[in-house]
């Protein structure tokens, strides 16, 4: 009974075990960005040799293996997919050059960027214009078909597909949510003529209202679905061949995971699912220490992704762009990420001091890295205030160099605004870690929340060194901050539950009439009939199963809508609550005067979301292990408010449980650093998590 | 009271500002009902200084940014008493709205009894009465045909006037809308109230209005000094428009003079048009607006703060009782897509030209950028026997002009907006009874060019399941001239026209034709409307329409024919057009035939070189400014230029359609050097000025 995650998200590939009493082991290895799989494997040596065992037998013991990939997320943004062919509804070929206009150019590009009206080119196009052919036919709004699709036309366009070198098939046709029979056609014709061609119906993939949206999730499949496939198969071969028996996971940007033989028709889902183990596992934790409300914050190299939970549910994105211009019409979990990381840039005309989003990244990296790059970033700032000590970064594998970190600052930050040195250190922190607040401000307010109300959990290798800070500035009083965040993401992927979600879009007025109460009803029965065929007949009878609906209702007219939970079928008499519900979302997000009762609503997709658990997971306490209290050193810092301070610096092996740490302080563990603030303090639970507390000042 | 504050401080105090005014514009995008709003991104919100300057700004419509302040001004000059929680409602073009449908409203806010600072939000409602739907009124003649004129206290010391709200709401022939709008904005303040005053809670009112004021500071520093690494000068131009109501058909004028001087710029409108007898009039506060738009866009881009800190090294010269300032009580319920519009393709245009004189700046040049909003609003009954009215999104499809370093982007969008969009198909389906036929990209709609301008896309429509459908068409201009100038001799892109294509069999539409790319597939007679005009939609007619391309820039023989030949293959440039103005020929295979390419564009410019000298038709103006060869390395007098005159078709198959590719009117000025016979300017002119010598110079 172990369940394996591993993450091969970022420049390290991580593994985390979690036994049957929920105990953590974790190690990492360097990703192998050629061939992730050949890190995977490494890592599970490993894990096999700390233990003693061959992988073999190691694996023998293994109940389940999840993974997190970004072969496919790496594969779109390097446009190195499939060649595909997009068949349309004829008159429309160009959709996805028209690509709703500007949004099909800046849409998804950060604010500062998205300004620079000349600056923005498009992107290379995810499906070259000489591969889309136009069918002959039409359906209109209510599903009628205007023109009749014949078999004789469709054979000609996908032959000629073919002949072009199409190697898979994206099928978006106006209207198909509505009535697919044009599309399930061409799936016939393509089985006859083209079998071994991949093929993807937006009628299955994405049945929702809006073909620019429809159109790119489609073709996105059709894109990245062969090499996703190719690779998840070749990964679960290795497995086999070293014995693996148990099932093998992937995890998708909706919040759970899915198996190999669905990952090709959810292989949209699985772009970008990279950060979402982390708000998984956030999730899980929240339960256990009982905190309702939590934050995620996760500061990497080059963005700064943040999450909300609340009541153990996630927030949603409807429309993710998964790329500069490409929004999808299959939602996910809702992370919003800002270009603000340690390797984030910080510049300056002399009159302003900004930070990001341009990125040094991890490579060549900040200056002290030493490798090259000469302008400053976020963490030569924290080099130079002495928050992160050069020798001893990364444990002291990666020592790096303050000078050069001090100069670059002086020179192009410090000198041009008229600052010393540490002031303008001071301030490129200031302002990065003012953006988070921003940020998180934002959020919590736009899902109608109060940010002071909230807990905070702080993952990542940057995080640790700002969350005290903006929890502050946010009025947030408890950070979390988790024994297994260095691995925080495999952890979550370990432990994320199977899911499956399904739309299907349905405009139609909210009314009390028997047909509206037929047709919701009839997409209900669709909707779960469509996961009896995913997932098998009995898997919704199965007990851990949790059926979840979601409508998406708005005042007729309006453009956006507002997600509302309800339990399943309608009886005519429920109709009220539909309004009551949408009424209670708009106030609290908008206040009382934004309703407006005369006004009609309408209903544009229902949505299901079907989850069980992979394993009753628990957390297990952790043994004391550090058994004597080691003094802490102490180092001299520069702080943006109170200028130098004295702060001792404790190593986080050697912080014995339940003893409060009182800030002004620094915890030093491998790869993070965490800052604790004066007047908060800090203490190591019995699971190994450190609990920041903050005092209003 | 002006505390001294440091740059980190102030960066994330504005930051926070930005932040809290950003909140009105999620909460508008979020209630809205209006496509206007939520997709063409027609709103936009603001912070003010308690002397009503604009200090914030947010990222919905740039020609709001001009003109919000003035509004704030004006409630702070004319309201009687000025109260905590007071929201005031104004649309009046005279005191500050662009026009009757662009509602704004503004509140104080106050922190113990003292001003500190002013929210605002403007949004175009989808009507706000008047004689026409949609209250762009193409048959007003006077002011009182246009919609009412309103100044008013929505709230008092924060309590709805519902009486006013009534008023306001049931002069609008979608009520519902209007006052869901109006909830939008209210929302909105309510938003950035309670956001504000945690700010001001947590830093103290001192810091905050100090931020606020060094906000305008900051940004006239930078402007100034972005201005003084220009090069001084002067250029001129002249955007026209072909009729400003329906039945009119004459020529109006803006002119636009742009001086250049160290730190100040001045946009001289002397010459411009009387004002007219047409709703497309600009108050002066329209015009002031419009002409700074290109300056946000293209010099501010996101490195200086949209706010009003520009305004002191901006001088706008407009005489009164012209098209770009009206006087009382001429109608301007169109002038944002009307006068507005071409104020802001005018200084656009002068602008691109400062930028392709500096060295330091030329990957800012852009000489045009979607130059007429081709609004088709439909309306009329559903079947079920409801109203219905919605404009049709795709006039966002248009061109931008071509870039000093790369094509243009197509299906640009506006220069008002970045985060402007187009709408789905499925979508104006669902939300009106018609049906799309297509929605393409127009093959040689671009201008021509070394790099080429950016491609417009064509509408077809067609009622559906209902017998009729009134079409109200409010095109800025285009069926003549295009405005949409190209830059260093770069082409024009083509103009934006509208038609009705009647007497089509539309049941059978499918059956009879192979591919439905054109009007021309649709067997029927074209109606080509003027600019403005009211028709209605019948069972057998179809709707077509397109936005204006983008011009281009450069000589299109200097363009690498890898491109053409790409452009030919992906359905951007004809056969036919990349010979004629390309000089590019291909073999069988559709690929480069180079060495008749090399021989083609010999030929082109042999013939180039024949071509007389301008002098030789027109006498010289003080005016004119010498244009520049940079293969030459000189300065060429406009009057020893090879001049030659043809006719709109050169540009584009679909140029001036109305009158069958020519113009009596307009002619296609092509300049080009005389020592190597590079193409320095091409120009849409007035065909008269060389009328007596047309078959001289003509091709």
């Amino acid at each position: 009974m172990r369940f394996l995650g591993v993450d091969t998200g970022g420049t390290f590939t991580d593994c985390v075990e979690v036994g049957p009493t929920g105990e953590i082991r974790m190690d990492k290895v360097f990703s192998t960005r050629d061939a992730p799989d050949r890190a995977i494997l490494e890592v599970l040596e490993q894990m096999a040799r700390s233990e003693s065992v061959s992988l073999t037998d190691y694996l023998s013991g293994v109940t389940s293996f999840s993974h997190g990939t970004t072969v496919s997320t790496n594969a779109l943004i390097q446009r190195r997919g499939s060649r595909v062919g997009l068949l349309v509804t004829r008159g429309f070929e160009d959709v996805l050059e028209i690509a709703r206009g500007p949004l099909g150019r800046v849409g998804g590009l950060p604010q500062s960027l998205a300004m620079d009206f000349l600056h923005t080119e498009p992107k290379k196009p995810l499906v070259e214009r000489t591969l889309v052919r136009g069918i002959d036919e039409r359906i209109s709004a209510d599903g009628s078909v205007i023109r009749e699709a014949t078999k004789a036309d469709i054979e000609a366009q996908v032959l000629s597909l073919v002949n072009e070198g199409a190697e898979s098939i994206a099928v978006c046709l106006l209207w198909s949510f509505k009535n697919p029979q044009h599309e399930l056609l061409v799936e016939s014709v393509v089985g006859e003529i083209a079998p071994q061609l991949p093929l993807c119906l937006s009628s299955k993939i994405a049945p929702r209202l809006g073909e620019y949206e429809r159109t790119v999730t489609t073709a996105v499949n059709a894109f990245i679905g062969p090499i996703t496939k190719q690779y998840i198969g070749s990964l679960a071969h290795s497995l086999a061949d070293l014995g693996y028996q148990q099932p093998l996971y992937i995890m998708k940007a909706s919040g759970g995971v899915t198996t190999p033989r669905r990952v090709f028709d959810e292989a949209v889902s699985v772009i970008n699912s990279g950060p979402v183990g982390g708000i998984i596992a956030s999730r899980f934790l929240g339960q256990v220490l009982g905190e309702t409300k939590l934050i995620t914050a996760d500061m990497g190299g080059t963005s700064f992704d943040v999450g909300l939970i609340i009541d153990g549910r996630f927030e949603e994105q409807t429309s993710p762009f998964l790329d500069q211009g490409l929004p999808i019409s299959t939602s996910s979990v809702k992370i919003v990420t800002i270009g603000a990381g340690g390797g984030s840039i910080a510049t300056t005309d002399g009159y302003r001091l900004r930070v990001g989003p341009q990125s040094a990244g991890s490579d060549p990296g900040p200056v002290c890295y030493g490798r090259g790059n000469v302008d400053p970033t976020v963490t030569d700032a924290l080099v130079v205030m002495g928050f992160i000590e050069p020798e001893s970064f990364f444990g002291g594998r990666y020592p790096l160099d303050r000078q050069l970190a001090a100069n670059s600052i002086f020179e192009k930050i410090a000198r041009p605004l008229g600052l010393d040195l540490y002031q303008a250190a001071a301030g490129i922190y200031q302002i990065v870690t003012s953006s988070m607040a921003d940020l998180i401000r934002k959020i919590t307010v736009e899902a109608g929340y109060d940010s002071r109300k909230f807990t905070l959990c702080c993952y990542g290798g940057a995080t640790g060194l700002h969350c005290g800070e903006f929890a502050k500035d946010l009025g947030i009083q408890k950070i979390i901050i988790p024994y297994a965040a260095p691995v925080f993401s495999a952890y979550g992927v370990a432990i994320a539950d199977t899911v499956f979600t399904a739309t299907q879009s349905m405009p139609s007025l909210i009314e009390k009439s028997e047909y509206f109460v037929d047709s919701f009803n009839q997409c209900i029965s669709s909707l779960l009939h469509k996961c009896e065929q995913a997932l098998g007949e009995e898997f919704l009878g199965r007990p851990q199963i949790t059926v979840y609906f979601k409508l998406d209702v708005r005042y007729v007219g309006q453009m956006n809508e507002v997600a509302l939970a309800w339990p399943g079928k309608l009886n005519i008499q429920d109709i009220p609550q539909i309004t009551e519900l949408f009424e209670a979302a708009y106030r609290a997000r908008f206040g009382a005067t934004a309703v407006r009762g005369k006004n009609s609503l309408e209903l544009i997709n229902i949505r299901l979301e079907v989850s069980e658990p992979k394993f009753e997971n628990k957390l297990q306490p952790l043994s004391e292990s550090a058994k004597q209290d080691v003094d802490p050193i102490i180092r001299e810092i520069y702080h943006p408010t109170q200028k130098w301070l004295k702060v001792a610096v404790h190593e986080f092996s050697n912080i014995i449980q339940h003893t409060q740490i009182t800030g002004p302080a620094i915890i030093q563990r491998d790869s993070t650093t965490i800052w604790v603030p004066s007047n908060s303090f800090i203490a190591r639970d019995q699971y190994g998590n450190l609990i920041m507390q903050l005092q209003g000042e | 009271m002006n505390i001294d504050v440091d740059p980190i401080t102030f960066e994330v105090i504005k930051q926070r500002l930005w932040q809290i005014n950003d909140e009105q514009s999620v909460a508008i995008r979020t209630i809205s009902s209006s496509p206007i709003v939520v997709e063409g991104n027609d709103f936009n919100v603001g912070l003010f200084t308690a002397d009503g300057r604009l200090t914030t700004a947010g990222i919905g419509s740039l020609v709001h940014v001009g003109t919000m302040s003035v509004v704030v001004k004006n409630v702070l000059s004319k309201a009687d008493r000025i109260r905590d929680g007071d929201v005031y409602l104004i649309n009046d073009p005279f005191l500050g709205a662009l026009h009757q449908n662009d509602v704004v409203l503004v509140s104080p806010f106050f922190v113990k009894d003292e001003l500190v600072l002013w929210i605002g939000n403007v949004l175009h409602h989808p009507d706000v009465g008047g004689t026409d739907v949609g209250s762009f009124c193409i048959n007003a003649r006077t002011l009182y045909q246009d919609p009412p004129r309103y100044f008013l206290k929505l709230c008092d010391r924060g309590i709805l006037n519902t009486e006013v709200e009534y008023t306001f709401s049931t002069n609008s022939r979608l009520p519902e809308m209007v006052a869901l709008d109006l909830k939008a904005q209210l929302g909105a303040i309510h938003a950035a109230k309670q956001r504000l005053s945690s700010l001001v809670e947590e830093c103290g009112v001192e810091l905050v209005s100090a931020v606020v004021n060094r906000s305008i500071e900051t940004a006239s520093v930078q402007f100034r000094t972005l201005l003084e690494s220009l090069p001084d000068g002067t250029w001129s131009t002249k955007t026209v428009m072909d009729g400003a109501r329906v039945g009119d058909n004459a020529l109006h004028y803006v002119c636009c003079r742009l001086v250049k001087e160290r730190g100040h710029l001045t946009f001289d409108f002397t010459g411009s048009s009387p004002q007219v007898d047409a709703a497309v009039n600009c108050t002066y506060h329209a015009t002031f607006a419009g002409t700074v738009v290109p300056l946000y866009s293209f010099l501010c881009q996101g490195d200086i703060d949209w706010n009003d800190g520009l305004v002191d090294h901006v001088t706008v010269i407009a005489p009164e009782g012209t098209v770009v300032n009206a006087t009382f009580p001429a109608p301007v319920s169109i002038c944002t897509v009307g006068m507005r519009w071409l104020v802001t393709v005018a200084a656009t245009r002068v602008v691109a030209e400062m930028l392709q004189a500096s060295s330091a700046h030329k990957d800012r040049v852009c000489s045009s950028w979607n130059v007429a909003a081709n609004c088709n609003n439909v309306f009329g009954l559903t079947p079920e026997g409801k109203q219905f009215g919605t404009l049709l999104s795709d006039h966002r499809g248009g061109g931008a002009g071509a870039r000093s370093f790369a094509d243009g982007f197509s299906h640009a969008g506006q220069i008002t907006s970045f985060a402007s969009s187009l709408g789905n198909v499925e979508s104006a389906e669902w939300k009106a009874p018609i049906l799309y036929l297509f929605r393409k990209r127009l093959i040689d709609s671009a201008g021509a060019g070394k790099y080429r301008g950016g491609l417009t896309a064509i509408t077809a429509v067609i009622p559906r399941e209902v017998g009729q459908i009134q079409l109200n068409a409010t095109n800025t201009a285009g069926t003549i001239y295009s405005n949409a100038f190209g830059i260093h001799g770069g082409y024009p892109g083509v103009g934006s026209q509208t038609l009705i294509v009647r007497g089509v069999e539309v049941g059978t539409i499918f059956e009879r034709a192979e591919q439905l790319d054109t009007f021309h597939d649709l067997h029927g007679t074209p109606q080509f409307l003027d600019s403005k005009a009211s028709e209605s939609l019948n069972t057998n007619d179809v709707l077509v329409f397109f936005a204006p391309g983008g011009g281009g820039y450069g000589d299109p023989i200097d363009r690498d024919p890898e491109s053409v030949v790409d452009d030919i293959r992906f359905g951007r440039v004809s056969l036919r057009y990349a010979r004629a103005l390309y000089g590019v020929v291909t073999s069988d295979v559709q690929g480069l035939d180079a060495s008749a390419t090399a021989d083609e564009r010999d030929l082109i410019r042999q013939d180039r070189l024949r071509r007389p000298s301008l002098a030789e038709f027109v006498t010289a103006s003080s005016e004119d400014v010498a244009l520049v060869c940079e293969k030459c390395n000189e300065f060429v007098p406009r009057g020893k230029t090879n001049a030659g005159l043809s006719a709109p078709r050169r540009v584009s198959p679909w140029a001036a359609l109305k009158s069958n590719g020519d113009s009596d009117r307009m002619g296609i000025l092509e300049l080009s050097c005389p020592t190597c016979a590079t193409l320095l300017s091409v120009e849409e002119v007035d065909k008269s000025y060389f009328y007596e010598l047309r078959d001289e110079i003509c091709e």
